[in-house]
């Protein structure tokens, strides 16, 4: 059995007027991207926090690499990189100044060079001698993860990190997610937009109101699922293909030009039947596919609501 | 490790330049050269200056103004500049993520301590090398200069011990300097009797007063009495300079030990329970040590006046050390007393239930110690004479323990029905108990109603031994007892209500 670089068991967290965090329980393998999913107040940030040290647990344990956070947390701080949602840096010092100031508190060998290297990873080398106060919020998001990178740890707590960038920064932020998955580390990685998720992810646990409400890999939670929104279209023989829709498993079903869409049912091997015999009865398809990608599916069929 | 290794210490000295220090060394050494160049006019054409009578007296004048102002940068400046240091970087998110890196909690606590407030040791620095002139120019000697910067540095870094507590735990950046700002008005009543009151040795003043006085003063024998001679710790005399340092070492390592812990972890009381009672224990010891002399352990009994000035022929100074009692008791009780919310966290972690647990671990159950250390200490006081002091020992220790009790069930009570808005109603209790007493007795200016402000809790305690009606003080103390036991089963019914399992909803 494989171990979890991050391993969290019936975490606990109270707040004075809530349990923010309700026996929580999920584990990161080394490769795997996690999308923490939940609406806003869901408790994702604070488990983040639990999970860093930052916020008192009432319950439960945290084992990153197999250290345990509350017997080794200075193990722990060396293992682990948390970004939080905000951006928290030195106004007055430069990017380059940022970047020595943690470079030296995690003792990183070599450490102009790796500053070098997180700065060229996070596309800020042009902005090396910028003073912090001087670069845009999506800069400074970049900046933070760049910080989170120095020490190159083993588990990544990504807090919201793509809040602040353009759609640009999206796109590079995932390669580097990509790369990070690539090189074995184990990341979790919080939001509330799941577009931003989608494509990297290989597990997901979503959370509403403290609760984790479902978790596992995104095919294990795929096969889960026993309705999906399916989208259709075709080229020709579209009665056909409605007719065959009909008398199939389906349901919602609505019509709009050359298309379809429609709730499906069943296992995933049902809908692959249902593919089949709209092909082998000469339904000249165009599209065939999901409607939203596979977190949206996962998330609504979660049960979770609150999506904002 | 070497202070530049430090990445705290490095960045806030980067901070610091960044944000420019000519300037400020500029002022200091404007300032100072102003000072200096007093003396050198003075030294030049004495005859000009007929208000000093030698250059010693010049000298003193210039080099006071130039520590005083030393004093101020240093000290209120340095202070201010480390607490609002590290209440902005708690509330940017940046002390977290220092936090989150394997520096040593000491490292942060260093490198805020003593980086932050780099731009006032540049001023200081300067101001000190032209006070070092001065000295020598006045013919004073350098010994002055020596205990006096030996003072301000010690007073300094225990002073900035202080801010990073106060950064801690305070959320607002300016609160920091209303802490310092309240800290120094509340001495000014102790400087009518400097020499037997504890703070003024935390503080460089009469340990800078005493080496002035000792480096040949042409006019000492004019001046203020009450600033001259050694302090007597139970009869034994000792310098003041040793007094003020010994005193900053010892309560410089309980702050220390708070600062890291602190900073170790944020969900700990700043002070845990027995050193709590320890500083307590020391500062009152210390400060019954310090009047000891007065009575001889024969308190109300005069034992001897001679040469003492009028003031302390009487009781208030030792009403004035019971307020002062009164005043430690309520910082060290809210320094210690631990958040309702973090005491419902352990609870619900241990399983603990029973409310036994929460009381020993309350401040109400400290504010017990800190009556009997209170009371133990006083003892002292009229050991001797026990036989004829016994009333009004019981009654002061009854009262000492009623207001300790009324203030803990009042901030844990506040605390838990109010939550955020505590302060406020702590505040407004504390004046209804204690303040508004003294105004109605004011307003009925006649002796029936000003035994009205006895009605303070704490009051009884200060009326001293000249009060002849003791069966009233007394039934003022039992006044004081019922309402901290009515406050008492207020409490308890909070604490149950907090700790009932369905006082904290999941999430909405």
């Amino acid at each position: 059995m494989p171990n979890p670089l991050l391993a969290i068991e019936h975490l606990r967290v109270d707040f004075p007027e809530v349990i923010a965090v309700n026996d929580l329980s999920l584990t990161v393998e080394a490769g795997d991207v996690c999308g923490l999913i939940g609406p806003n107040g869901a408790g994702k940030t604070t488990t983040m926090r639990a999970v860093s040290g930052l916020q008192e647990c009432t319950r439960g344990s945290v084992r990153v690499c197999g250290h345990e956070l509350a017997q080794e947390p200075d193990e722990l701080k060396r293992r682990l990189g948390f970004m939080p949602d905000f951006c928290p840096t030195y106004d007055q010092l430069t990017a380059s100044e940022f970047l020595d100031h943690f470079a030296r508190a995690y003792n990183v060998p070599s450490r102009a060079k790796r500053i070098e290297e997180c700065l060229e990873l996070t596309w800020l080398t042009e902005k090396t001698n910028s003073l912090c106060e001087e670069l845009s919020r999506g800069m400074k998001q970049r900046l933070v993860l760049a910080k989170t990178l120095l020490p190159d740890p083993q588990v990544l707590l990504l807090d919201e990190p793509a809040s602040g960038l353009d759609p640009l920064g999206r796109m590079e932020l995932r390669k580097i997610l990509l790369q990070l998955r690539d090189a074995g580390k184990a990341v979790l990685i919080s939001s509330h937009i799941l577009t931003e998720l989608s494509g990297f992810c290989n597990s997901a646990a979503i959370m509403e109101r403290g609760k984790l409400v479902t978790f596992g890999t995104i095919s294990e939670l795929g096969r889960k699922m026993n309705r999906r929104k399916m989208s259709l279209k075709w080229r020709a023989d579209g009665d056909k293909a409605l007719e065959i829709l009909k008398s199939a498993n389906v349901k919602n079903l609505e019509v709009a030009g050359n298309g379809a869409m429609f709730d499906f049912d069943g296992e995933t091997n049902e809908l692959d039947e249902l593919l089949k015999t709209l092909v082998t009865q000469g339904v000249r398809i165009s599209e065939w596919r999901g409607a939203g990608d596979d977190l949206e599916q996962i998330f609504l069929q979660s049960g979770a609501k609150e999506l904002m | 490790m070497n202070l530049n290794d430090n990445p705290i210490f490095l960045t806030q000295k980067r901070l610091v330049h960044r944000g420019g220090v000519l300037a400020a060394i500029l002022i200091a050494a404007l300032v100072g050269l102003s000072l200096l160049s007093g003396l050198v006019a003075y030294l030049a054409d004495p005859m000009d200056f007929p208000g000093f009578k030698s250059a010693q007296e010049a000298g003193k004048m210039f080099y006071g103004w130039t520590i005083g102002v030393e004093i101020l940068v240093l000290i209120v400046g340095g202070f201010s500049r480390i607490s609002r240091a590290l209440a902005d970087e708690r509330k940017a998110g940046l002390w977290d993520s220092n936090r989150l890196t394997p520096l040593k909690p000491s490292q942060l606590v260093i490198g805020y301590w003593l980086g932050s407030p780099l731009r006032e040791f540049y001023m200081a620095v300067v101001l000190a090398g032209i006070g070092l002139i001065i000295v020598l120019l006045g013919r004073l000697p350098v010994t002055l200069w020596l205990g006096t910067q030996i003072l301000i540095f010690s007073t300094t870094l225990f002073f900035g011990l202080l801010a990073v507590i106060v950064g801690l735990v305070l959320q607002r950046p300016q609160g920091g300097i209303i802490f310092l700002v309240v800290f120094i008005f509340s001495q000014f009543p102790s400087f009518g009797t400097p020499k037997f009151i504890v703070t003024n040795f935390l503080l460089p003043i009469y340990g800078i007063a005493n080496l002035f006085r000792d480096a040949g003063d042409s006019d000492n024998n004019n001046s203020i009495s009450a600033w001259n001679g050694l302090p007597e710790i139970f009869g034994l005399p000792i310098y003041p300079i040793l007094l003020s340092l010994a005193l900053q070492v010892i309560i410089g390592v309980f702050l220390w030990n708070a600062t890291v812990r602190k900073t170790t972890s944020p969900f700990q009381p700043p002070m845990l329970r027995w050193e709590a009672v320890a500083i307590f224990g020391i500062l009152l010891l210390v400060q019954h040590g310090l009047i000891w002399g007065l009575w001889h352990g024969r308190f109300p009994e005069v034992q001897s006046w001679a040469g003492r000035p009028r003031f302390y022929q009487s009781d208030p100074l030792l009403s004035m050390i019971h307020c002062g009692t009164m005043l430690l008791a309520i910082i060290i009780l809210a320094a210690a007393s631990p958040q309702p919310e973090t005491v419902r966290v352990k609870a619900l972690r241990l399983g603990i239930k029973n409310l036994g647990a929460i009381f020993s671990g309350s401040a109400v159950s400290l504010a017990v110690v800190l009556a009997a250390v209170a009371a133990g200490i006083l003892l002292l006081q009229c050991a001797l004479s026990f036989g004829n002091s016994w009333k009004i020992y019981l009654i002061a220790v009854g009262n000492l323990l009623a207001f300790f009790l009324i203030f803990s069930l009042l901030l844990e009570f506040c605390r838990l029905r109010f939550r955020r808005r505590a302060l406020g109603f702590v505040a407004l209790w504390l004046f209804v108990l204690c303040i508004l007493p003294f105004i109605l007795a004011g307003v009925f200016s006649n002796e029936a109603f000003a035994k009205l402000s006895l009605l303070a809790p704490g009051a009884v305690v200060l009326a001293g031994s000249n009060t002849a009606d003791l069966k009233f003080l007394a039934e003022c103390t039992f006044a004081h007892l019922g309402i901290a036991l009515l406050l008492f089963f207020a409490w308890q019914r909070q604490w149950k209500l907090l700790l009932a399992p369905q006082s904290a909803p999941v999430a909405k």
